[in-house]
């Protein structure tokens, strides 16, 4: 009896505590339902961390990797997630340099999602890498012959930059921007923020597009090299397109899922149509330029390495298939379904298209990555298959469960879909105001 | 890689290389200290509640943006860019000129005196012979309220400044900011027992008032609020009905507790 008597006055005053954090105008959760959401993705990140510590402490050898394989399943989620999180710099490019005003209704869920994105990528490469300690080496004493020194420099740069946009979304939180010397930081940021965004779109050019150059320009890898202009093989271009095409789709995925799981509207539907159209006009360019550009390794560049192409594809469950899947399936598919008016204003079609496209787009970082390694180049080489073990699944996961646990305290405690107050008030249905 | 690390080069390559990477730093951390400086000039008392305002009135929605003018049916579909200070709005004087055609002025039931201007925090001010200003709150706002818990006034000789924080009142455990309509030096405070909350000695010998709302947009803007206000206390899922022409009860948070006052003085009272 006592305890009952207790509880409630309790619960109401972590709650009435708590709510003092939550922007005016915006309905989230108990705290108690939101305190069970996050623990499964905390016990994931515990685990993580476990393994990450394995990593760590027992090298590779905690691992299904080896100097055959040295890159894995790690490296794959790093290209993939930073090809998603280009939503951040393309949103940055299209609402600051064009000034589609429309696009501030996502943008600062995307910086969010490129911010946890591209951190993920580089909390995973360090372990990937390891020698954590050891990581300015790359700074000091860099291959300048090397692709990957213009990566590790402008993804670090670009980590930068996110950080510097996501700190005045973290600053506009109710409880502190009542310090009045962060409001005006915040203030003062926010109008230098077309700076940074301009500053993002050099740097995410440049980074994607050399992570695409890096296996482009490997002789060694027959699968993967391609012809280009000047220094820069075709698939740095591809890689920079690819990504700007699925950024907006995988801001319509998350938005999207955020909806479902709040069952809330947080942006209007004219902000999805313009995004969908926006992945549809790219990704048509990118596949087109794709198509183009494997037809030309398939008649010239495989066979002047020596190599016919559909050796590649006799190595199973690396078949033929991949190859369709990429450009039709997950390629024309999606640009065809994005680009029409008329099909992508059809109920599910936006999200069916975007989960398409950035599938395709996923895919092809994995073809790049686990496939280009897998293949044999040399004559006493051999086809290598990798399965990763539970240790790089569970640092897998660990990335996942950060994303979502960050992703999820800043949905809860900022602001950052702005329409989302007032789509919530015009879902209410108007009732009378207490007359007497 | 760098020219004081063994093994350097000077070739074209490692300079454009440097000179990139240099500049996107440079323009990083200028970008960080320009923000850093100005935030230190800029966090002064008056000048943080300025730069509050600004911001709180960038996150406005375009419907919580309308112009005054729209309000009175001068124009259609026009939004204020000027934080609501047209004062520095060079069309709000053209504007002002314009006779709305069948206007219908109604303060709904509501006390709206029209010997005051109103801003839009719920708030009015009135000019006194002595050329004082008193500050009170709206009959819309007193009914917003009802009878506050809590009411803390600025201390007589503080200054307050227009848009920024007037007094904060509390009701039922929300806290809301009611802003200043007027920059000026406290001489006097009231309360909600009170005709009025504060006096204030405008820091101008003949203050300019034109930010204020009067006349026919005083009646399309209470109509707006309390448009707004029905759909902020419709209990979700409720079926839609339409207002009968009552006048709103004194008391609203009694009437109706259940609805969501934190959300509902964060909007009517511009307290985001």
């Amino acid at each position: 009896m006592a305890a009952s008597a207790i509880k409630p006055p309790l619960t109401a005053e972590i709650a009435a505590s708590e709510r003092q954090w939550i922007a005016r105008g915006l309905e989230r959760c108990s705290p108690l339902a939101f305190a069970g959401w996050m623990a499964p993705w905390l016990i994931l990140l515990g685990v993580g961390i476990y393994a990450t510590y394995l990593c760590l402490r027992y090298g590779l050898g905690a691992t299904n990797l080896d100097n055959r394989f040295g890159f894995g399943l790690w490296i794959f989620l790093d290209l993939a997630v930073i090809a998603l999180g280009a939503g951040a710099f393309f949103s940055g490019f299209l609402l600051y340099i064009l000034k589609w005003k429309e696009i501030k209704a996502v943008i600062s869920s995307a910086v969010v999602l490129g911010f946890l994105c591209y951190s993920g990528a580089m909390a995973i490469l360090a372990i990937d890498v390891g020698q954590p300690l050891r990581s300015w080496f790359t700074f000091w004493h860099p291959n300048v012959h090397s692709m990957l020194t213009e990566v590790t420099f402008c993804i670090t740069c670009y980590l930068i930059v996110l950080t510097i946009e996501y700190l005045p979304i973290l600053l506009k939180n109710r409880r502190i921007k009542q310090v009045p010397s962060f409001l005006v930081f915040e203030w003062e940021l926010h109008k230098l923020i077309p700076v940074m965004a301009g500053i993002g779109c050099l740097l995410s050019f440049f980074h994607q597009g050399s992570l695409g150059g890096l296996f482009g320009v490997m002789r060694g890898r027959p699968f993967a090299f391609r012809e280009g202009f000047a220094i820069w093989p075709t698939t740095f271009f591809l890689f920079v397109l690819s990504a700007a095409a699925v950024g907006p789709s995988f801001i319509i995925l998350t938005t999207k899922l955020v909806e479902k799981i709040t069952s809330k509207r947080l942006v209007k539907e004219q902000v999805y149509q313009t995004l969908a159209k926006t992945t549809g006009v790219l990704l048509t360019a990118y596949i087109a330029l794709k198509s183009v550009d494997t037809l030309i390794w398939l008649n010239s560049t495989s066979f002047n390495a020596g190599f016919a192409p559909w050796e590649y594809y006799e190595w199973k469950p690396f078949g033929g298939w991949i190859l369709f899947a990429e450009i039709v399936v997950f390629g024309m598919v999606p640009a065809l379904m994005l680009l029409s008016k008329r099909i992508r204003t059809r109920r599910g079609v936006i999200v069916l298209g975007a989960l398409l496209a950035c599938t395709g787009v996923v895919l092809n970082r994995f073809v790049m990555t686990i496939q280009t390694l897998a293949l044999p180049t040399l004559s006493f080489d051999e086809f290598m298959t990798y399965m990763p073990n539970w240790v790089e699944f569970a640092v897998f996961g660990m990335v996942i469960a950060y994303a979502v646990i960050v992703y999820s305290l800043s949905y809860r405690y900022l602001n950052l879909f702005p329409q989302e107050k007032e789509l919530s008030a015009g879902n209410v249905e108007v009732n009378d105001v207490p007359v007497r | 890689m760098f020219p004081f690390v063994d093994g350097f080069h000077w070739t074209f390559g490692h300079v454009l290389f440097l000179s990139i990477f240099g500049i996107v730093l440079a323009v990083i951390a200028v970008t960080l200290l320009v923000s850093l400086r100005r935030t230190a000039r800029e966090s002064k008392p008056g000048k943080a509640e300025a730069v509050r305002w600004k911001s709180e009135f960038h996150d406005l929605t375009d419907d919580e943006r309308r112009c005054r003018h729209d309000l009175a049916g001068r124009v259609d579909h026009r939004h204020c860019h000027n934080e609501f200070d047209c004062r520095q709005c060079e069309t709000h004087p053209k504007l002002a000129s314009v006779t709305a055609a069948e206007f219908d002025f109604s303060t709904y039931g509501l006390d709206y005196p029209m010997d005051r201007f109103y801003h839009r925090g719920q708030t009015w001010v009135k000019r006194e012979s002595d050329g004082t200003l008193t500050v009170g709150l709206t009959d819309l706002g007193k009914r917003l309220l009802g009878q506050p818990d809590r009411v803390n006034l600025p201390n007589t000789g503080d200054k307050v400044f227009a848009n920024g924080r007037g007094w904060t009142a509390s009701r039922g455990g929300v806290e809301v900011r009611i802003l200043a309509p007027v920059d000026g030096e406290v001489i006097a405070t009231g309360g909600p027992d009170s005709e009025f909350y504060l006096r204030v000695k405008p820091l101008e010998t003949n203050p300019n008032l034109a930010h204020l709302l009067r006349g026919q947009e005083v009646s399309g803007w209470v109509r707006a609020q309390l448009e707004q206000l029905q759909i902020l206390v419709t209990p979700a899922g409720s079926t839609a009905s339409l207002a009968d022409g009552g006048v709103l009860m004194e008391d609203l948070p009694k009437a109706q507790p259940e609805a969501n006052w934190d959300k509902v003085y964060g909007e009517m009272f511009m307290a985001p």
